[in-house]
């Protein structure tokens, strides 16, 4: 009998992986992976801690942003004027301020194909504040033929109402990042990502992955944005000091103007 | 010569149904003329109302009737919207005309000879189930009915639902066991016939043919000869009006935008089959609506509302076109409740009928694409769907440009080689923040750690870079004199911020705020 347990023991097969069964399936140490390759995001820290190592396709992507200029731009451009490369349209819903073409065009956007929906500056106002672009979102996700959506969603949005976009956004194929006030942070969310962005440091951002299919991430992701300043102005934000110039500069008073200065007589 | 015909028994019915509000279920209805019951649908009948019946009879049997007034033009345009579908099949479609003897009793057919169109469509089944298809939108009963003659086939249709026959021979033999009332003065002496002992058109072919003259007029062997192809039947085809316009008299004033949809989703499918008929798309389309006075002192035509509907991408898919209808409608305030439909189209585009296509492709993508920028401006105005335009002038707030964005966009499109202004900008390589405010917003100034600087959310501003001058826009009156640099907030966000150069009415010089890089 013991001899008959040995042979028994030898034969028995490998344990089996889950994970190599079926790409939906995953252990809780593990990255989750998608059927649909993932969008490359551009920056290589990040694509490694996202599941699928990218923007998830099918499925909504949620930043929570204290105010709008913390470097959300520069962190989505590569992703989103890849798919403008791709001869795909990019889609922007109700931009929480006015955009600047030269600046677009810089991150490598084709500013001219970027459709924006803008229905805050509406004469006639609806009941609810945002209907209208949630309306146009929904329908944007559902057509399946726009490659990636980028909104700003209304303060205090109810959780169905995000749950009905993910629902929606199963027929997009493409990344579909929806931008939120950090205050959405203590409310759940039907997003299978989330993820909080801090400006840390001039050209910095602090990437917190707040959910995500897979285990937990305890700090933050430092990424490094494409640099807006100059290298010395980069020494300067690091030493934290202000230029002599710009010193002299900002500290002019009104009555000792420089000699060169044109006063607009007609202005005063 | 191959002819079908396409009788609608329940003509006159179904087109008074298109008038009434939508209901669920299938209410009673009855039709009568000044006297009485003309005729009845199917649940009347089945509460005892017959045609023929008065008024206070029928509304004694059955309280909930909704009794509407015969009306011969209403039925005509719907007549003709059939026509309209039948000729994508055949160019030869003829309305068959009421019979010289009675010419109230409208026949309500349409004749299509189909000879030649039979070997494109597939055989005789196969077209007859596309002509089904096509007509399906309008929701009328049909009796289809093939035979070798127009008269033949237009007089089997009123008493079978489905016949074909397949040469004169079957179509003599189909007609001779027809009743005789059939023809249309056999129905006039139906009671003399019938003394006779004339039921059928074959008894009525065997009696001597210059007594059947003498006594019942020579129309009745010139209808019969017709029907059996012994004499030549010539028939003026239909042409297509080059305008389209159908009208459509409610019965009951609209107040609702899902009462007026009712009513329009008759007037466009009869609009699909107009242009079905001349294998075209519409450009733009217009829905009349003619509203109730408010009082008799109105001018005739004060109460008209006109929506036009104008589309990108050519269509004729009524579903479509439906959709924009109810986005437009819905944004539109009506002064008074509506009483008349009309539905107006005359700028159209011939082309290729599209593709249908299994896996989607480049072009459906971009049809998709056109459809939901369309559904958009719909519902959103125009005004709201833009794009962005660089434009070259260097003061910040009007270096971009909104534009109303076209329907027609397609990505990949606007890159051309040369660059054009996009490369213009990035050669110049000035560092603009992508969140540009329209208004720059005024910051308070205080002290801070001993110096007087720049505030901005409550947090001091460390200047990094600048300072840019930009000193432009004499020449239009908005002039600006600013010296532009970049800062950060203590947590490391950066801003775009600037100081004038020239002092304001209290002789200081404030610094603004004017974009946050994003």
């Amino acid at each position: 009998m013991p001899a008959m347990a040995v042979v028994a023991e030898r034969q028995r097969p490998p344990p089996i992986r889950p994970e190599s069964l079926h790409p939906t399936l995953w252990l809780g140490h593990q990255l989750a992976r998608h059927a649909d390759a993932a969008v490359a995001t551009g920056f290589e820290a990040l694509d490694a801690q996202l599941p699928g190592a990218g923007w998830p396709r099918r499925a909504l992507t949620e930043l929570l942003l204290p105010h709008p200029g913390v470097g959300e731009i520069r962190l989505l451009a590569p992703s989103l004027a890849a798919t403008q490369r791709a001869g795909r349209l990019v889609m922007l819903f109700d931009p929480p301020a006015s955009l600047s073409a030269g600046a677009l065009a810089q991150l490598g956007f084709a500013v001219e194909e970027l459709l924006v929906i803008n229905s805050h500056n509406r004469a006639r106002t609806r009941v609810t504040p945002g209907t209208d672009s949630l309306w146009a979102l929904e329908q944007a996700l559902k057509s399946g033929h726009v490659g990636a959506v980028l909104a700003w969603l209304p303060p205090r949005l109810r959780a169905e109402r995000l749950r009905r976009l993910q629902l929606a956004a199963h027929a997009h194929d493409g990344p579909a990042f929806v931008l939120c006030d950090m205050s959405a942070a203590q409310r759940p969310t039907a997003a299978p990502l989330r993820l909080a962005l801090r400006a840390n440091g001039a050209d910095a951002l602090a990437v917190r992955v707040l959910k995500r299919r897979g285990p937990l991430l305890e700090a933050p992701l430092q990424i490094t944005l494409p640099p807006v300043l100059s290298e010395v102005a980069q020494q300067r934000a690091r030493a934290g000091v202000m230029p002599a110039d710009a010193k002299a500069n900002a500290s002019t008073k009104p009555g000792s103007l420089h000699a060169a200065t044109f006063v607009n007589l007609a202005a005063g | 010569m191959l002819w079908i015909a396409l009788h609608l028994p329940l003509l006159s019915l179904e087109s008074f149904a298109a008038t009434l509000p939508h209901e669920a279920g299938e209410p009673p209805l009855a039709l009568m003329d000044a006297h009485s019951i003309l005729a009845v649908n199917a649940p009347a009948r089945a509460l005892g109302v017959q045609p023929g019946f008065k008024r206070a009879t029928a509304l004694a049997l059955a309280p909930q009737l909704t009794l509407g007034l015969a009306d011969p033009a209403r039925d005509a345009q719907a007549l003709t919207a059939v026509a309209h579908a039948a000729l994508a099949f055949t160019p030869t479609v003829v309305i068959q005309p009421p019979s010289h003897a009675n010419a109230e009793d409208a026949p309500h057919t349409v004749l299509l000879e189909v000879q030649a169109s039979l070997r494109y469509f597939g055989g005789l089944p196969a077209l007859q189930r596309r002509l089904k298809e096509a007509l399906t939108p309008l929701g009328h009963r049909l009796h289809i009915v093939s035979a070798s003659t127009p008269l033949g086939a237009a007089l089997l249709a009123r008493v079978q639902p489905r016949l074909d026959c397949a040469d004169l021979a079957a179509t003599a033999r189909a007609l001779a066991r027809a009743p005789v009332w059939l023809l249309g003065p056999g129905r006039a002496h139906w009671e003399a016939l019938q003394g006779m002992g004339l039921h059928t058109i074959d008894d009525l072919s065997r009696v001597p043919r210059d007594g059947l003259a003498r006594r019942f007029g020579p129309v009745v062997l010139d209808e019969l000869d017709r029907a059996m192809g012994r004499r030549p039947d010539p028939r003026e085809p239909l042409v297509l009006p080059p305008t389209f316009d159908s009208r459509l008299e409610l019965f009951a004033r609209a107040d609702t935008t899902e009462q007026l949809m009712h009513g329009a989703a008759v007037l466009l499918a009869r609009l699909v089959a107009w242009l079905s008929a001349q294998h075209a798309f519409a450009r733009r389309f217009t829905l009349v609506m003619e509203h109730e006075k408010r009082s008799r002192f109105d001018a005739p035509g004060s109460g008209i509302t006109s929506l036009e509907v104008a589309l990108a991408e050519p269509s004729r898919d009524s579903a479509h076109l439906l959709v924009l209808l109810r986005e437009r409608l819905a944004q539109l305030q009506l002064p008074a409740p509506t009483l008349d439909l009309a539905l107006r189209a005359e700028d159209i585009a011939r082309r290729a009928p599209p593709n249908t296509e299994l896996f989607p492709t480049p072009a459906t993508e971009h049809e998709g694409l056109t459809r939901l920028i369309e559904r958009l401006q719909a519902r959103l105005g125009r005004e709201q769907v833009q794009r962005l335009a660089p434009v070259q002038d260097h003061r910040p707030e009007r270096a971009t440009a909104w534009r109303t964005a076209d329907a027609q966009m397609r990505p990949g499109r606007a890159r051309n080689p040369a660059g054009g202004a996009n490369d213009a900008l990035s050669a110049a390589r000035l560092v603009r923040p992508v969140w540009l405010f329209q208004q720059p917003e005024l910051l308070t100034e205080r002290e801070a750690a001993g110096e007087r600087g720049p505030w901005c959310d409550g947090q001091p501003l460390l200047l990094l870079s600048g300072p840019e001058r930009i000193e432009s826009g004499w020449w239009d009156f908005d002039a600006i004199e600013r010296d532009y640099y970049i800062a950060q907030l203590p947590g490391g966000a950066l801003v775009w911020i600037f100081r004038e150069r020239v002092p304001n009415a209290g002789a200081t010089l404030n610094w603004f705020l004017q974009g946050r890089f994003g």
